[in-house]
């Protein structure tokens, strides 16, 4: 199984997006190309990143994978969100926005 | 100091133009804030304004503008789209960020003396297209950066308009650079709220200065335009009525308090920041419509000394209901209508001012030659 919980918080509105996806709920082309963002972004491997000063207006984001042995999060903002994670990101975010 | 109070006044065309030809440049500059401090009792397409206001530019600078393209990629600043004195390119948002620095570089310039966001002429940046489907904008710090809001999306389906599209927004963001460089308020909780305050009543009096709009005539929405034809608001925020800006199926209901009572304590968003400046936000209101006339020349010039002189990075709501009072003080008299619409303000949204009681005690309004002498005074020309 896998699970992906996805919030997006702040900027200039400071609306909240988020997202709660269990894999197996989705169509399974859909739950593959997800797997396969989060395997080709290493994701489960990634160490955390060091908190830095809100940028103001800035969003934050928050992705958490949870597999049945390992659960993982990832926090950043827009100024230091890592590149080999925005194809997941934005994945998450055409899901989260067109809810 | 001790004539301050005196340049808020009606002064003929010849004196200010003799300060502006002859003074030196403090003088000019000085001469430059009373025009805007005065500018709601003349017509600001006369001479006498043209004239002073050169006098502006040429102390205070002229604005130095970059707008950069990310081309709907994340890389900071992006190239090079129209740099300071390039004619208009055929890039609307290009355009939008050019012309909104400038006009939040005038409006700090004539009304408040300032040159650029860090006082010494620091170059205006501005990044436009910014990833794709990015609804937001932001300053990272060194520059403003803006999103193209649901450009991605079918226009059915879009939620945000490109966020360039709002001059408040751009005066907006340019203040949290202004901010940054003074008060320098941590961005978290009553500080980070407080800082956010800041960025919408300087970013609305953006918008009434380019409109020539007093404070009973101003909308007091931020974000006007944003939202799409798909949202039923008229945008982010409403300073008049926080809580009131927007009420939509999809976005929900505009969650801004508009009193202590309802402050929000929470971890999203660095503690609520966008939410609970509604509360600062309607006290600068009420304050502004109880002063009455152009907002930037009374309360807005009380809040810039405030921000300027007083706060710091620890400062609260307490701290600056209490702060702006004396503020007020200072510049127009204890007791004085300005005074008491500040404290009027803080009243309506649940803070009780704590005075200090220190400020300059109450004097009779001058006119004529006192206040033509008042003026020549506090610039040296008189004795
Ligand atoms: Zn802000």
């Amino acid at each position: 199984m896998m699970r992906i919980i996805f919030e997006r918080s702040g900027g200039f509105m400071g609306r909240k997006v988020s997202l709660d996806l269990d894999l197996a709920t989705l169509p399974p082309d859909q739950a593959d190309a997800l797997k396969l963002l989060v395997a080709e972004s290493d994701f489960l491997n990634l160490t955390e990143l060091p908190t830095n000063t809100p940028a103001p207006d800035g969003f934050a984001y928050s992705i958490t994978v949870k597999t049945s042995t390992i659960q993982h999060t990832i926090q950043a903002s827009d100024a230091n969100f890592p590149q080999g994670l925005r194809p997941l990101l934005n994945d998450l975010l055409a899901r989260a926005r067109s809810q | 100091m001790p004539h301050r109070h005196s340049i808020f006044c009606i002064l003929p065309p010849h004196m200010l133009d003799q300060v502006v030809q002859s003074g030196t440049s403090a003088q000019r500059d000085m001469a430059a804030r009373t025009l805007a401090a005065s500018r709601q009792i003349r017509d600001r397409r006369g001479n006498i304004t043209a004239s002073v206001m050169k006098g502006a530019i040429t102390t205070t600078g002229t604005a130095q503008r970059t707008v950069y393209d990310a081309k709907f990629g994340t890389n900071l600043p992006g190239s090079i789209a129209r740099k300071e004195g390039d004619a208009p390119v055929a890039d609307v948002a290009v355009n939008e960020a050019y012309d909104g620095s400038g006009a939040t570089h005038d409006l700090y310039a004539v009304a408040f003396g300032r040159n650029s966001i860090d006082n010494h002429g620091m170059n205006l940046n501005s990044t436009v297209h910014y990833d794709k489907g990015y609804d937001n904008a932001f300053w990272d710090g060194q520059q403003m950066v803006y999103g193209d809001g649901d450009e991605d999306l079918p226009a059915s389906e879009r939620l945000f308009n490109r966020f360039t599209i709002s001059l408040d927004v751009i005066g907006h963001e340019l203040t949290h650079g202004v901010t940054q460089y003074e008060a320098n308020l941590v961005y978290k909780n009553q500080q980070g709220a407080l800082n956010e305050a800041i960025s919408d009543i300087f970013g609305s009096l953006v918008k009434q200065y380019q409109r020539d709009q007093t404070a009973d005539a101003a909308d007091w929405i931020i974000g006007e335009g944003l939202f799409t034809a798909n949202i039923n608001g008229a945008g982010i925020r409403s300073m008049k009525a926080p809580g009131t800006a927007y009420n939509d199926p999809v976005l929900g209901k505009d969650p801004q308090p508009a009193h202590m009572k309802d402050y929000l304590t929470t971890s999203q968003d660095n503690g609520g920041v966008h939410i609970n400046s509604g509360i600062i936000n309607h006290a600068f209101y009420v304050s502004a419509i109880e002063i009455g006339g152009y907002a930037w020349a009374k309360a807005g010039q009380i809040w810039y000394k405030t921000l300027t002189e007083k706060l710091n990075s620890n400062s609260n709501f307490q701290n600056v209901a209490d702060l702006t009072f004396q503020t007020a003080g200072e510049i127009f008299g204890v007791g004085s209508l300005e005074q008491i619409g500040v404290k009027k303000g803080w009243t309506e949204v649940g803070i009780a001012v704590v005075d200090s009681g220190s400020g300059i005690p109450p004097v009779p309004i001058p006119g004529g030659d006192g206040c033509l002498k008042g003026l020549l005074r506090s610039v040296g020309l008189a004795k």
